[in-house]
Formats: C-alpha cells, structure tokens, sequence
C-alpha cells in the first residue's frame, strides 16, 4: 500500500513549497506561485525542487518581477527600469537579486522581498521601493 | 563656511540617484559614501554611523549641517541648502 502524500516543489528563491500540480514532469517549466519566479522541476533527494534556468540574467529578474505583479494584481511604478538595474547591480556584487534600497543580503530580502510576498503592498499601496504598487 | 554636506548612499538605489542628481543639478559641493561598494569593515563602519545618526539604515542619508535628512526629499533639501 502507498501512502498518497501532497507532494510539492522547493522554490530556491523565496525559500517556500508551493503544490506539485498533477501532470506536472521532470523538467518542466512551471512558475513559483508564490514569488514568480520560473523554474525547472527537478528531482532532488528529498523531494522536488526548482532549478532556475537563467539564473543571474537581466530575463530571470525581469521576468520574475512581471510574473509576480501579474499573480498579484500589482503595477509597476515609474522607477521599475531603474530598479532593474539595481537588482542588476546587486546580483554583481552580492551573488542574488537583493533589495536595492537596502543593505541586507539575506534570501528574506531578495525581490519580491519576504514584506512584499507578506502583503506589504496592500497595506501600504507600494513595496519598500515603490516597484511594486497596488493599482489604483 | 559650513562644512560640506555628507551624503550615504546605495549605488543601486533609484532614490539615492535622485538626491545626488538634486545636488548635481543645483551645483551643490558634496561629500558621497556609496556604502554598497566600500571594502567589509569600512561599509560596517559606515552602516553603524547611518544607524547612530538615524535610528535605521534607509538610503539616501543627506547631513547639511545640522540638519538630517533620509530618503530623498527635494523640498527639505532645498530649504536646507536655502536654494
Ligand atoms: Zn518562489
């Protein structure tokens, strides 16, 4: 007998499991529902885990920041190419897209920041940075 | 003369950008500590100082005189300069 268990993914950016999804397959694409990022499933010893497929790449940023506004509901604000830069200028010097309004290099602060995943944005009408906003 | 304003800021940061092109545009003479790019212990040293000077460590951190100013703040930066 098999003991059917809900199985799910570790996503490497925001640190959180979120569903295995049924008919997902090794080396799918599927996104992190929680942070948006894009990930390759992969089987690891203990369990499924998400590989990042252009990690450190102005795509995976770029594309993790619109996936996120876009499961959120979020816009972007005036400062959004500028912000990408920063994170860019952050993966240089500090390994990870890390807040670039801060000066804290923890996997809490890479963008979507843990505040920002936490629902900062509907609290406050904008994260940290102003990049993300609650539309209007 | 007063001293040279002072300001802390993160090179990645938009607002920080903001303020020091304020200070540029309006030919304002000042010092910039670009925290993020300074060796471990002289960003340490530099981090304590935003700490003790604000009570928090947001960026830009502007100081005209005795004046303290965090975030960037057009309308603060102009009386303190009396622009
Ligand atoms: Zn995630």
């Amino acid at each position: 007998m098999t003991v059917h268990e809900i199985e799910r993914v570790f996503c490497p950016v925001c640190l959180a499991k979120f569903k295995f999804a049924e008919g997902w397959k090794e080396g799918d694409l599927v996104i992190c529902p929680i942070c948006g990022q894009k990930l390759k499933l992969a089987r690891g010893a203990e369990g499924w885990v998400g590989e990042r497929p252009e990690k450190g790449t102005e795509k995976e940023i770029r594309e993790r920041s619109e996936e996120f506004a876009r499961l959120r509901g979020y816009v972007f604000g005036d400062v959004k190419e500028e912000i990408i830069e920063g994170l860019m200028g952050k993966y240089k010097r500090f390994g990870d897209f890390y807040c670039p309004c801060r000066m804290n290099h923890t996997p809490e602060y890479q963008c979507p920041c843990k505040p920002t995943r936490g629902g900062d944005v509907e609290k406050n009408g904008r994260c940290y940075c102003w990049f993300f906003l609650k539309k209007t | 003369m007063t001293k040279k304003p002072k300001v802390y800021a993160l090179s990645t940061c938009p607002y920080c950008k903001r303020t020091r092109r304020f200070l540029d545009e309006h030919k304002v003479a000042y010092d910039c500590i670009e925290v993020d790019l300074l060796d471990d212990d002289e960003q340490d040293k530099a981090l304590e100082e935003v700490q003790k000077l604000t009570g928090r460590s947001s960026f830009p951190v502007v100081i005209i005189g005795d004046e303290i100013i965090v975030g960037h703040d057009e309308e603060r930066l102009k009386k303190a300069l009396k622009l």
